[in-house]
């Protein structure tokens, strides 16, 4: 992957005549984690596929280190560049490998290739004993390590996670942190929208908080601070981690 | 009711007795509803696709325009075929009247109102996240498309299946533009019309045993392709 940073800037969404986001500038860099918290219903997940392509704004532009792009312009760069995880994670009516193999199979990957990358894909989630096994009848932290491995198998230079740990126990939920950390530590960009504290606590670089449409920079335990008066600027969110 | 016992009975006999004239309208019925079915069905399950993911004015009015035309009789149908078709219809140079592409485009016509409205009530099941995990994971929208078809394949091939039931097994159509022409379009259905009009049971009822073992043999199908039909 050959961007460094991704930053949506000017990103405005209004539904039903009520603005839903208005945010000045949204950073989403490399070898970091940004966790987006905010209330149920305040945007998040829209926020999250606009970055992704998955969503149209109805006005944003997308800035990276070769330029700034219209929205639209950038949108195959966004569905290039990143990876979108749901909620609960969607499996295809696959097998565990099938399913990891998926993106891989569309991108061309020779099959000797994509063999090799799938089985190191779940060895790294720890399911390589589940390989065979239908994806639909995993539990949900195997579900949600399957759906890890399946982004990080092409190596997205953004992965963008929401509500992650939904419905888990602790275990599942420390499995999922640990390879989400591995894969920070990899380069990947990683922002998570979540209300978990302890997630906030463990794995964020940063923390960005979306409120009436606009995004605040949040100080390590301190409340949300608003720097500007609308769709406020993540300061800090290019630094490393 | 011994009388219906010995036709069937006769019935039987004529089938396995592999009467040239008899295989023969059973080739012309499933020559004529394969091809037709063969052409429809995808044009209908991608109208149906994009009926279910696209966002355009009309949508909603196109949608309740297939599921009001599913209704609309074979008959009639025929009907509108016959009347574009005849020769001073605007398509009368054609010269298609009367001829299996006739039969084909009427069938063709009465399915697909069928097929789209099924395809999309099937196509409504699917997760919306499916098709966006599909294009985040680097699927083009095509790709996209034949994944979310693929996760509900049961519900499409039971459109499909639906379908292919209602033009084999349909007698005002293919009497009124085909014309009932031994050999060239005298299929299944207005056989049994024919013959049951002469008093004629046997033959009739042979055929008639054809479709339903169709019927049942399209039903296993289904069932055997579904697994166990249960919740996962």
């Amino acid at each position: 992957m050959n961007v460094a940073v991704i930053c949506l800037e000017g990103v405005k969404l209004r539904l039903g005549g009520e603005v839903l986001l208005d945010v000045a500038r949204f950073e989403l860099p490399r070898a970091s984690c940004t966790i987006l918290s905010g209330k149920n219903g305040s945007g998040k997940t829209t926020l999250l596929k606009i970055a992704a392509g998955l969503q149209p704004p109805d006005e944003a532009s997308v800035q990276t280190d070769t330029g700034n792009f219209d929205w639209r312009g950038a949108r195959p760069m966004l569905r290039r560049h990143s990876i979108y995880m749901h909620q609960h994670a969607y499996m295809f009516d696959l097998n565990v490998s099938d399913n990891v193999a998926y993106g891989l199979r569309k991108a061309g990957v020779p099959a000797a290739q994509r063999i090799e990358r799938v089985r190191t894909a779940l060895a790294w989630a720890g399911l390589a004993d589940l390989e065979g096994r239908s994806a639909r009848h995993l539990s949900g932290g195997e579900r949600q390590r399957l759906a890890l491995a399946r982004a990080r198998v092409l190596s997205p230079a953004l992965l963008l996670l929401d509500e992650p740990t939904t419905n888990m126990d602790e275990e599942a939920r420390q499995q999922s942190f640990f390879l989400i950390r591995r894969m920070v530590s990899e380069g990947t960009g990683i922002v998570i929208a979540s209300h978990d504290r302890q997630m906030i606590g463990q794995l964020g670089d940063q923390h960005v908080h979306l409120a009436d449409g606009a995004l605040t920079t949040v100080d390590n335990a301190s409340k949300p601070s608003r720097p500007r008066a609308s769709g406020a600027a993540v300061q800090n969110a290019a630094e490393g981690p | 009711m011994a009388e219906i016992l010995a036709a069937s009975a006769d019935a039987l006999v004529l089938l396995f007795s592999w009467e040239p004239a008899l295989w023969d309208i059973i080739g012309i019925s499933f020559g004529v509803s394969l091809r037709a079915i063969l052409v429809c069905a995808p044009v209908a399950i991608v109208v149906a696709f994009l009926l279910t993911i696209g966002r355009f004015p009309g949508r909603r009015a196109l949608v309740s325009m297939f599921n009001s035309l599913m209704a609309v009789p074979a008959v009639v149908v025929g009907l509108t075929v016959y009347l574009l078709l005849s020769r001073s219809g605007p398509m009368g140079d054609l010269k298609l009247l009367f001829t299996q592409t006739a039969m084909i485009i009427g069938q063709m016509v009465l399915a697909f109102p069928l097929l789209v409205a099924m395809s999309h009530a099937a196509l409504q099941g699917a997760e919306k996240s499916a098709w966006e995990t599909a294009i985040t994971l680097g699927a083009n929208p095509w790709q996209a498309m034949l994944t979310v078809m693929r996760e509900v394949r049961f519900g499409l091939i039971a459109a499909v299946i639906a379908g292919f039931a209602r033009i084999i097994a349909e007698v005002g159509c293919s009497m009124m533009v085909g014309g009932n022409i031994l050999g060239v379009t005298r299929n299944i259905p207005t056989a049994i019309a024919l013959e049951t009009s002469k008093g004629e049971f046997v033959q009739g009822i042979a055929l008639g045993m054809v479709l339903l073992f169709l019927a049942l043999f399209l039903n296993f199908v289904l069932s055997f392709m579904q697994g166990k039909g249960e919740l996962t």
